[in-house]
């Protein structure tokens, strides 16, 4: 299997507090990496590095070969998606407004976006099901349809990887459950990797081939998702005893209460 | 309708509306002037006051409204907030005080055609946006009572220095200051015009061309950054592109109150949020709306001119008010 993003040894600080430290990993290319870990354990630093948003204070990120703080920005943007967990939209944009500004890395400074640019994010918009609200103000649609939306505008950029951060966490169970099923269907349809943070240990049985485990700034754990979804490993990075239980050939997760 | 579309009919509409009102605004005033009459070479004194007083004073007029209502639509960008503008956040107030000082120093001279005046204009400006933006700006994010509160606090202290400088002046001089600082549009000749387009062309080119980057801001500073937008350098072509421009018009004209805040905020209710649409805009109605504002100001009560900053901030104060009551809940952070 083909290496799509390469970390060596990265450090990250802010204001001398050191949130990442020694990480070096690997991610295969088409698949769905977890990245699970305790409230500032450094997932959305980690995160902001691998989508070159952050340059890493030592070590190197390498994306299909080249160093990410060395790559110009839009270049970076045409192979890599970010979806923050709370997007932010300061204008009252339409719903395929904000989908059609994934088309910026492709576009010129006093361009518009082309019939081309609207055809892809129609069929985004169709691909993520809200082709329905394309006209509405993203302000008054729901926060899992904003969501949804971001998902929709980081599919525009045509991406190889999509990085998400807790892309579920303020979703009701039905959302989430949408939304994941929508980012394993663009893994096995298109053939994007997703690197997405989460908190929910339990969906994570079901949608991610591979997980990472961080504490500390540091990886805990790295592996098969069956291998570190594992009572041992959870209680150390959430200090707090966790159960994995087995039962008719199903997996249940719960915090021993 | 696609956006390309809607940029089209718009500037187009927004360029017609603004040709219409020029024209009338140049042939309406104390003394009337016809069309006929300005191009004769009969009339001496009419042509005298056609292009040396009414031209010039109608581009002032669009230049400083266009100006200020798109450095207006171009601070909300940057603050994520519909009311910041150069009025609301101090900057006028700054930029006031340095034209001021400037002039009461004796600085009222050029070096090599940019005057000394629009350059203390435009440091104090910039050194307001700063501040403003510094005090405003909690965890990376703008919080609207501190934007305001920082506005309120920048205007008050600036305020404080010109009343000081008031008290020392003598009546004439006094006069003066007050009469400029109620913002006008008196201009004779061209020589002004041609001034202050030095700082406003490059400073409103910077500002069209980064419209959108804006957008993309508008997504938050990571999403922006990851769809190849360099935040930090954006943020400070902002700061500098609207300290020169408005500097230099508020060095001119006063501190016209209101344009900024208003104009851009009507044209996001007609024509949505996309910044390439509203900073071109944005500058043709405010330049629209300043000339009409100052043909009312030198008509309503013939042959006394009212200084067009009453006219504009009391349309403004009302429309500010309303705005708070509308956004009651955004408001208190």
């Amino acid at each position: 299997m083909e290496t799509i993003i390469n970390c060596s040894d990265i450090g990250f600080s802010y204001n001398g507090t050191t949130v990442l430290n020694g990480i070096t990993l690997s991610i295969e290319s088409g698949k769905m990496l977890g990245i699970l870990g305790a409230n500032g354990a450094g997932k959305s630093t980690l995160l902001k590095i691998l989508c070159g948003v952050l340059k890493p204070k030592s070590g190197r990120a390498v994306f299909s070969d080249q160093e990410l703080s060395k790559m110009d920005r839009r270049e970076i943007a045409k192979g890599i998606a970010y979806i923050p967990q709370d997007p932010m939209f300061a204008f009252p944009f339409t719903v395929r407004e904000v989908v059609l500004m994934g088309r910026a890395p492709y576009i010129g400074r006093f361009e518009f976006e082309r019939e081309g640019d609207i055809e892809i994010a129609q069929s985004a918009l169709e691909t993520v099901g809200i082709a329905h609200l394309e006209n509405r103000l993203i302000s008054e649609v729901s926060s899992g349809e904003r969501q949804l939306a971001s998902i929709a505008r980081g599919l525009v950029q045509e991406p190889e990887i999509m990085i998400l951060d807790e892309p579920a966490t303020f979703l009701d169970v039905k959302h989430r459950t949408e939304i994941m099923n929508i980012l394993k269907q663009l893994k096995e349809k298109k053939g994007i990797s997703i690197i997405a943070a989460t908190h929910d240990i339990f969906s994570s049985l079901f949608y991610f081939d591979e997980i990472i485990i961080l504490k500390d700034g540091k990886i805990l754990a790295e592996g098969r998702t069956d291998q570190v979804i594992k009572s041992e490993i959870l209680s150390l990075a959430y200090e707090i005893e966790v159960v994995v239980k087995k039962e008719n050939g199903r997996v249940f997760v719960f915090p021993n209460q | 309708m696609s956006t390309n579309k809607k940029f089209l009919i718009s500037i187009t509409l927004l360029f017609i509306l603004w040709i219409v009102t020029a024209f009338i605004s140049i042939f309406t005033g104390t003394y009337s002037i016809g069309p006929l009459e300005a191009i004769s070479n009969v009339d001496e004194l009419s042509k005298t006051i056609f292009f040396e007083i009414r031209i010039p004073r109608v581009l002032m007029a669009t230049i400083a409204g266009g100006t200020l209502a798109l450095t207006g639509a171009a601070l909300q960008a940057l603050f994520r907030n519909s009311l910041a503008s150069p009025f609301t956040l101090g900057i006028s107030g700054g930029a006031s005080l340095g034209a001021l000082l400037a002039i009461r120093s004796g600085l009222a001279v050029g070096i090599l055609g940019f005057s000394l005046v629009s350059i203390s204009a435009f440091v104090f400006s910039i050194l307001t946006m700063l501040f403003v933006y510094t005090i405003s700006k909690v965890g990376g994010v703008v919080a609207t009572g501190r934007l305001l509160l920082a506005g309120v606090v920048a205007n008050f202290l600036y305020a404080a220095i010109v009343m000081f400088i008031q008290f020392f002046s003598t009546f004439t001089e006094s006069l003066q200051t007050m009469r400029w600082i109620m913002g006008s549009l008196d201009v004779v000749g061209f020589g002004t015009v041609w001034k202050t387009l030095i700082f406003v062309i490059p400073g409103c080119a910077i500002l069209l061309s980064s419209a959108k980057d804006m957008n993309l801001f508008g997504l938050g500073d990571d999403v922006a950054s990851s769809l190849g937008v360099n935040v930090r350098w954006m943020e400070k072509k902002i700061y500098f592109a609207t300290s020169l421009a408005a500097g230099a018009v508020i060095s001119v004209t006063g501190p016209i109150g209101f344009v900024g805040l208003i104009i851009p905020h009507i044209l996001r209710m007609l024509l949505g949020g996309d910044n390439r649409i509203i900073l071109l805009s944005s500058f043709l109605l405010g330049a629209t709306f300043l000339t009409a504002a100052d043909t009312l100001s030198r008509t309503i009560i013939s042959p006394v001119e009212i200084p067009v900053g009453i006219i504009t901030a009391s349309i403004g104060g009302v429309f500010f008010l309303w705005l708070l009551i509308k956004t009651k809940k955004e408001i208190i952070v």
